[in-house]
């Protein structure tokens, strides 16, 4: 669990994404999770570090404030 | 709660085979084994690509029903699309993954591993006697599974590896992204795989053209987002199929990641195995991992069978099957990834300049070791690279 607040987290846009499961492993705090039907980004595990973001090869990850 | 001897999670090459060569080696142990999609093999995230000796190891692609192609010549095409045509018999074979992969796990099936499609792993934690407890679910059912050897077959994902605490994160720049289309009514050889480089094409990584029919292949490519100029492993592909096959249709369309990286450094833990891209066996240089995988899985399920009849699935004991590994190919891997890195500082003008030079040498004497040699007389350039590569 992270300490710091951070200013944006990831969100995944789930019309885009193709559930291929390939930013899981890029994810530090294993914040990302792929179940039966969806892939979930947990709010409360992300960082804000973006290292998922430019990977996505159909660019269903991006950035937005940490409301 | 449900006991097993060994569950493997995932079913696709490595976990099919391990769980296979788990019930072979000691048939008296209950095998598990869990998919998460609903098909084994469906949706295909793979070019489908495979060589022919390393294929034979496991099957026999004569006339079988999941091959789609036999592959005789590789074509390699440089950034400004000049080719040069590689003479090599027996090169490989382009599989159908839904039938292949489904022809593994009804194989593990008929030799008496249960299958459970549509079922995931969540999670799992050690009880009090130091075994695993998974928990699974599928659909609105969950249940928790007890098992004496976990097998972590669960692919690009690699979390099993991660629940177990061994770490199997990738670095963003060992990360292939790609993406890739089944393209219809298009002119190639039907022969032959097609490989193209350049960092306007795809930058890390290289676009290829893999023939499941004459006229129908599969076209994609795989690039490495920290080198892109903005766009996207799709917007790649788009622009480069824009130019070479402006007419072709395109009838289906996949995503997926290929970990371009060396094993990790420990692919075993108390009563847990990992193998197959979920421990990054795959071939950095190429990008294949579909006969790596199932030679870990290999391995694996034979470690988990002896190991569990002698008793013992301590990491000690576990230990063999890294070892193993690690002296079949995870070793060449290590080497393989230092061309890799040594290839990124090449440009453009370098490989265009090397195709042409290699196009002189008369086609059926182009083999791959020729190409190289040849290379290094006339590009005195690569020969950091070959020291790099036999130290
Ligand atoms: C676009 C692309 C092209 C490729 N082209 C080639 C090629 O031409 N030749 C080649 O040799 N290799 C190729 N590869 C690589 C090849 O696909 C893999 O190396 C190979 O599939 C690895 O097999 P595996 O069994 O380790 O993993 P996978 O085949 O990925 O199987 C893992 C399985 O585990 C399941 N799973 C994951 N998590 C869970 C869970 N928690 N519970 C239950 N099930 C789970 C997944 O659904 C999946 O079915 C390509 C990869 C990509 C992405
Ligand atoms: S990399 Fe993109 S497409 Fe793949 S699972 Fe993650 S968000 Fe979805
Ligand atoms: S931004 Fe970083 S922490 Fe958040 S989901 Fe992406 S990789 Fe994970």
């Amino acid at each position: 669990m992270r300490h710091v607040r951070p200013a944006e987290i990831a969100i995944v846009d789930l019309n885009v994404c193709d559930r291929c499961g390939l930013c899981l492993p890029l994810c530090p705090p294993a914040a990302i999770h792929l179940a039966l039907t969806e892939l979930e980004v947990d709010r409360d595990t992300c960082t804000g570090c973006r290292k998922c973001i430019a990977p996505c090869p159909v660019g269903a990850l991006s950035m937005v404030p940490n409301a | 709660m449900p006991d097993v001897d060994v569950l493997v999670v995932g079913a696709g090459p490595a976990g099919a085979v391990a769980a296979l060569e788990a019930k072979r080696s000691a048939p008296q142990l209950d095998v598990l084994l869990l998919e998460r999609d609903r098909a084994v093999g469906a949706p295909v995230r793979c070019a489908e690509g495979v060589g022919n000796a390393g294929l034979r190891e496991f099957a026999d692609p004569d006339g079988a029903p999941w091959v789609a192609r036999k592959i005789t010549r590789v074509i390699f095409v440089a950034p400004d699309d000049t080719e040069v045509k590689v003479a090599e018999r027996d090169v490989g074979w382009i599989l159908d993954r839904t039938r292949f992969d489904a022809y593994l796990a009804a194989d593990a099936g008929a030799a008496g591993v249960e299958l459970l499609v549509g079922t995931e792993a969540s999670g799992m934690r050690h009880d009090a006697d130091g075994r695993w407890e998974v928990a699974v679910r599928s659909g609105g059912s969950a249940d928790t599974y007890r098992a004496k050897v976990v097998i972590a077959a669960d692919g690009v994902e690699a979390m099993v590896g991660r629940w177990a605490g061994l770490d199997s994160r990738v670095p963003a720049r060992d990360m292939e992204s790609c993406v890739q289309y089944v393209v219809q009514g298009i002119d190639f050889d039907p022969d032959a795989i097609y490989l193209q480089f350049g960092d306007q094409i795809a930058p890390g990584g290289y676009a290829w053209v893999f023939p499941k029919a004459p006229g129908i292949a599969n076209v994609g490519l795989g690039m490495v987002a920290l080198k892109s100029d903005g766009r996207n492993a799709r917007q790649y592909l788009d622009d480069w199929i824009a130019r070479r096959y402006p007419r072709g249709a395109r009838t289906g369309y996949t995503v997926g990641g290929v970990i371009a990286h060396t094993t990790i450094k420990k692919t075993y833990t108390n009563g847990v195995l990992v193998a197959g891209d979920a421990a990054h066996m795959i071939n950095p240089l190429s990008g294949g991992g579909i006969v790596n995988a199932m030679k870990a899985g290999r391995l694996a399920g034979r470690t988990a069978a002896a190991a569990i009849r002698e008793g013992d699935t301590s990491a000690r004991r576990l230990a063999a099957y890294h070892q193993a590994w690690m002296d079949l190919l995870g070793e060449d891997h290590l080497k393989y990834y230092r061309i890799k890195q040594a290839l990124e500082e090449l440009d453009d003008d370098f490989f265009n300049g090397l195709a042409r030079t290699v196009n002189k040498i008369p086609r059926e004497k182009r083999s791959l070791g020729r190409i190289f040699a040849h290379a290094l007389v006339k590009h005195p350039q690569l020969i950091p690279v070959a020291a790099r590569y036999f130290v």
